[in-house]
């Protein structure tokens, strides 16, 4: 069954900054889907939309089927959310925080004792539920601020940011956690994420989105071949006649795709996989030429390399232009509402 | 439902300002200093015929202590727009509407916690008065009274602070514009001085200034016995103001929510 279908999404703040334009994909149940682009791309204002908290301009939005604009309050109680700020009242205690939350989604006392005590062990907060929140670390807030998300037995999990500036050991724990609740309880998970490696990580299936629309979605694996395989980075000990011919032979190998070489003596040479086992072969081949190999290096493409494909930019705060900058900043003021 | 939703939101600052130690602690301490000092002070100064025949007591004491505790609840209540701030800052607003939870609960919740606590600190301050030696003409019921009236005050300041927070983002602009109010709605009502000695003017203000139409049933009560008749309009003002400041609250909140 699909857990939600996104058609045609659009949402045009006041103002008329178009920060979802025309956004469509699908995600199936106990999938993992990653939502990767840079900052004010429209990954935050997309997931507000899906959960009801943003109204679409157009578009339409089902979650297990049922409208969201037509059935909110039904949709409310299949959905958990945790925003990109860790929302947690740090005045509370965790146990406290933990059962306002229950109580606004309906639950009896009981059924929040129970369930509380489930995520709070499954989170390792349970022995601290008494201490205020203020005492707790970073990483113990985010946590927390999952497991709130989770009081009511959601079926999908939003999450938006989950890993935004902690540290990485932390972060390597929030995958963990996220993995848990898909493998051992079966819940559906949309994360949102700048992070290549977060989204490489967990992710079942990957949105690259930017300027409000999708520019490629796959699984990781997938993108990250449709980049063109291997490269190899070649440098040879001596300059010799016979150098041409050696490279033509490189050229004719099967598996390899292109090779280029710059003036000062360096040759890049594409493969279409398994770069490593042709080094070898490679190595071996010169020597039959009598060339001496001096330095060789392999690069698969990670998702950085995919996202900077399609992006065409690092990260945006980095060296955007001016106009990009405050479009990011008014967008982000105007989610936060 | 929504009466469930508005307990939780109400219970979460309840919790949160009895936690608060110091912010309690002061609380007391400042009513008691108002009544301890400038009460003593001006004790000397009223008492004359003519001043205690316009204060229609002998005590000066006794004449501020509703003063003292409508003062108090107005400073109090009037903030009570900064939590909504806090928590669209920290994103815990978000959390809220994201759940199935009724919206207008959000500041109805808040107005009742802020009407909780402004009968907690009215009750603590007839404690301290009654330390002082100021004694209640109609006892108990009178007490009560007079505590309910200063929550239906602290209900239309919530509701006004409210309203206002829904559109004022940012804390500091919010209580500018609240203290802005609250000094002038202060000094001109009869909670320190007696109508009688004000300019007419002053009086003028004076009598329409909801303050003053809180103050008088309290003082009617807690000084003079019960007499309908001249509390009844002050009590249909300050009841309809609650309601009214109850429904724009409820829907200014929708409205900046509404996105």
């Amino acid at each position: 069954m699909e857990a939600v279908r996104v058609e045609n999404l659009v949402k045009i703040y006041h103002g008329g900054i178009r920060a979802v334009d025309g956004v469509s994909f699908t995600i199936n149940e106990e999938e993992i889907f990653g939502f990767l682009g840079p900052n004010g791309a429209g990954k935050s204002t997309t997931i507000k939309c899906i959960i009801g908290l943003v109204r679409p301009t157009a578009g339409r939005i089902w979650i297990f089927g049922v409208d969201v604009e037509r059935d909110p309050g039904v949709v409310k109680r299949s959905i958990g959310y945790a925003a990109q700020e860790t929302a947690v009242d740090d005045q509370l205690t965790g146990w406290e925080n933990l059962y306002l939350q229950g109580r606004f989604h309906h639950l009896s006392p009981k059924e929040i004792r129970a369930r509380g005590e489930e995520v709070l062990r499954l989170f390792g907060l349970w022995e601290r539920r008494n201490d205020l929140a203020q005492t707790y670390s970073g990483g113990m807030l985010k946590r927390l601020d999952i497991a709130c998300a989770l009081i009511h037995r959601p079926r999908i999990l939003f999450l938006d940011e989950p890993t935004l500036g902690l540290d990485v050991q932390t972060r390597k724990a929030i995958w963990d956690y996220i993995r848990k609740l898909r493998d051992e309880h079966k819940m559906t998970i949309f994360l949102t994420t700048h992070y290549m490696e977060e989204a490489d990580e967990l992710s079942d299936r990957v949105a690259i989105i930017d300027h409000g629309k999708i520019l490629a979605l796959d699984k990781p694996g997938a993108l990250k071949a449709a980049l063109g395989g291997d490269l190899i980075t070649l440098k040879f000990a001596s300059q010799d006649e016979r150098l041409p011919a050696l490279l033509s032979a490189i050229r004719a190998l099967p598996g390899v795709r292109d090779l280029r070489s710059s003036p000062d003596g360096i040759h890049w040479i594409w493969v279409e996989q398994r770069g490593d086992q042709l080094i070898p072969e490679l190595v071996q081949l010169a020597l039959s030429y009598g060339i001496q190999v001096d330095s060789v290096r392999l690069k698969r493409p990670t998702l950085d390399d995919v996202y900077l494909h399609y992006t065409g930019r690092e990260i945006r705060e980095a060296e955007a232009s001016r106009e990009e900058h405050v479009r990011a900043r008014i967008l982000q003021r105007r989610v936060r509402r | 439902m929504i009466i469930m939703d508005v307990v939780y939101v109400a219970w979460r600052e309840l919790l949160k300002f009895f936690r608060a130690r110091v912010r309690l602690l002061v609380t007391v301490i400042q009513p008691l200093i108002w009544l301890g000092l400038m009460g003593n002070m001006m004790q000397g100064l009223t008492q004359n015929p003519f001043i205690e025949r316009l204060l229609g007591t002998t005590s000066y004491l006794a004449f501020m202590t509703p003063g003292i505790i409508l003062m108090t609840v107005l400073f109090g209540g009037v903030f009570s727009g900064l939590s909504i701030v806090w928590d669209r800052r920290i994103g815990y607003l978000e959390k809220l509407l994201a759940a199935p939870i009724s919206r207008a609960a959000i500041p109805l919740g808040k107005m009742v916690a802020s009407a909780i606590q402004g009968g907690f600190q009215g009750l603590l301050i007839l404690l301290i008065a009654l330390g002082l030696g100021v004694r209640f003409s109609t006892g108990l019921a009178g007490v009560l009274f007079a505590l309910l009236v200063a929550m239906t005050f602290s209900l239309i300041l919530s509701g006004f602070s409210l309203t206002l927070a829904s559109r004022i983002k940012s804390q500091e602009t919010l209580m500018a514009l609240v203290n802005f109010f609250t000094m002038p709605l202060m000094f001109t009502s009869n909670a320190l001085f007696p109508r009688e000695a004000m300019p007419a003017w002053l009086s003028a203000i004076a009598q329409i200034n909801l303050v003053t139409h809180a103050v008088t049933p309290i003082r009617q009560v807690l000084l003079f016995g019960w007499d309908w008749s001249s509390m009844w309009v002050s009590l249909v003002v300050i009841g309809g103001l609650a309601l009214l400041m109850a429904f724009l609250a409820g829907q200014s909140f929708l409205r900046a929510t509404a996105e």
